[in-house]
């Protein structure tokens, strides 16, 4: 370090108003300028020369700035006014009841079965009323006149059964043909007995009603119930066919839809024969007794 | 630097600038143009700018700007006078404080850039070396000249009287 003197303390005072002394510089300086006064006096001379901070401000500081004076979006509050109608209520779940294994299995045998006999029934069905007069045990060799009737009625009438008394079977389809005789008579003997005396009657032979009456209409499958005549090759008196005697023929109406009804159950659109099930039934019940009878004896 | 570090630069130093720029000129506008052209540098060349770098960069295209804005005014050989041009002069609030800027308005624009870089801006004298491109030395022996002609001018006769 240089010594201060009187030759160059103006130099140390110098750099310690410009504040480049280092800490001994300084200390060294001030105890010289403690020593003389005109170094004192010099030194607050200098002082003076020294410029106060002052805060001015730019004026046009703020175009200075580049892309930065922050937009301020408020945020806006957006309601959406459908908001109530957007909420969901959970639906309320049906409670799950738990079935027996059996319940279970006995239905699905139901099902099954319903589903497959059902079905076959239907189709049975059809082709029964298609072969009605087969079916009902109709002999192909006797001549057969198939009357349309369609009164409920299942009942199948001799000939000299109806000729006594003008039987039920007899009376239903005159009631509800209007136009058949309460006998079925010998075609010869009919031609003689007045037309008055049965005016209803029509001669029905079993050529004619094989002809007339159709059983099967497309897919419709109609069964009619029919008259059976078998018709005698032998005359009969008017009075004869009055009084009828013991049946040679056989007249047998055959009502195959009420037949059928009988036999089988309408379970929803399929018709299950009641003769099937009774045995399906009675297995299953005797399945379910074994597997008990195992379980006591266990 | 980037964009946020130039508006830092704005906020922390254009006050700066511009003190340092309108104590020199004693002209406001023109000051202000000085500033803002020394900030349009910088962010010209802000990608080569470090930050920490930024505030002896602005007064280096400052002082710049301003020597050579002096110097043209000095060939345009301007009649007016600070005190009655139609520019606004920058006011003095105290006696002393006129006086001595009074004084510093005799130095040359390298003094005064020199006393103002020291005395406001706390510059070393290797920091104002940079600016001004001196040498250090030279920082010192111009700013100690400037020193001594302002003491000059605050005893002299006028100003004592």
């Amino acid at each position: 370090m240089q010594n201060i003197s009187l030759h160059n303390y103006q130099d140390f005072l110098l750099r310690f108003i410009d504040e480049e002394l280092d800490l001994r510089e300084t200390d060294a300086l001030l105890a010289f300028v403690a020593l003389h006064p005109e170094a004192q006096e010099e030194l607050e001379l200098l002082q003076s020369t020294k410029l106060d901070i002052e805060t001015i401000t730019c004026p046009s500081k703020a175009l200075l700035y580049k892309n930065i004076f922050p937009v301020i979006v408020e945020p806006t509050t957006i309601v959406y006014p459908n908001k109530q109608k957007l909420f969901k209520k959970e639906k309320e779940k049906a409670p799950v009841i738990l079935l027996k294994w059996w319940a279970v299995a006995a239905a699905a045998v139901f099902l099954f079965m319903m589903v497959r006999y059902g079905m076959l029934d239907q189709k049975v069905g059809s082709t029964v009323s298609k072969n009605s007069i087969s079916k009902n045990k109709v002999s192909k060799d006797s001549p057969i006149a198939v009357v349309k009737n369609n009164a409920p009625t299942n009942t199948s009438i001799r000939n000299n059964a109806v000729a006594k008394t003008g039987s039920n079977a007899a009376a239903k389809v005159e009631t509800r043909q209007n136009s058949i005789s309460k006998n079925t008579l010998e075609y010869r003997a009919v031609q003689n007995i007045e037309s008055s005396a049965i005016p209803t009657a029509t001669i029905v032979t079993a050529t004619e009603t094989a002809r007339v009456i159709p059983s099967y209409n497309g897919s419709i499958i109609d069964i009619k119930p029919t008259i059976i005549a078998e018709i005698s090759s032998t005359p009969i008196t008017p009075n004869e066919a009055t009084e009828t005697q013991e049946p040679n023929e056989i007249i047998e109406t055959i009502d195959t839809e009420a037949a059928s009804s009988n036999r089988s159950v309408m379970v929803g659109a399929f018709e299950i024969d009641k003769d099937k099930f009774r045995g399906l039934f009675r297995k299953a019940n005797a399945l379910f007794k074994n597997k008990e009878n195992n379980r006591n004896e266990k | 630097m980037t964009e946020k570090d130039y508006n830092e630069s704005v906020l922390l130093y254009a006050d700066n600038v511009y003190r340092f720029i309108v104590k020199n000129l004693r002209h406001t506008e023109d000051a202000e143009d000085i500033v803002q052209s020394a900030f349009e540098k910088l962010w010209i060349h802000k990608d080569s700018v470090e930050p920490l770098k930024a505030k002896s960069y602005l007064f280096t295209v400052a002082y710049h700007l301003l020597i050579d804005h002096t110097r043209k005014a000095k060939r345009i050989t301007l009649q007016e006078s600070f005190e009655n041009d139609t520019q606004t002069a920058y006011q003095e609030n105290k006696a002393l404080k006129k006086v001595l800027h009074d004084a510093l308005a005799t130095l040359n624009e390298t003094q005064r850039s020199l006393v103002l870089l020291k005395d406001y801006e706390g510059y070393s004298y290797e920091e104002i070396g940079e600016i001004t491109k001196l040498t250090t030395d030279q920082v010192r022996v111009y700013l100690h000249r400037a020193r001594l002609k302002l003491r000059n001018y605050l005893i002299s006769p006028q100003q004592v009287l």
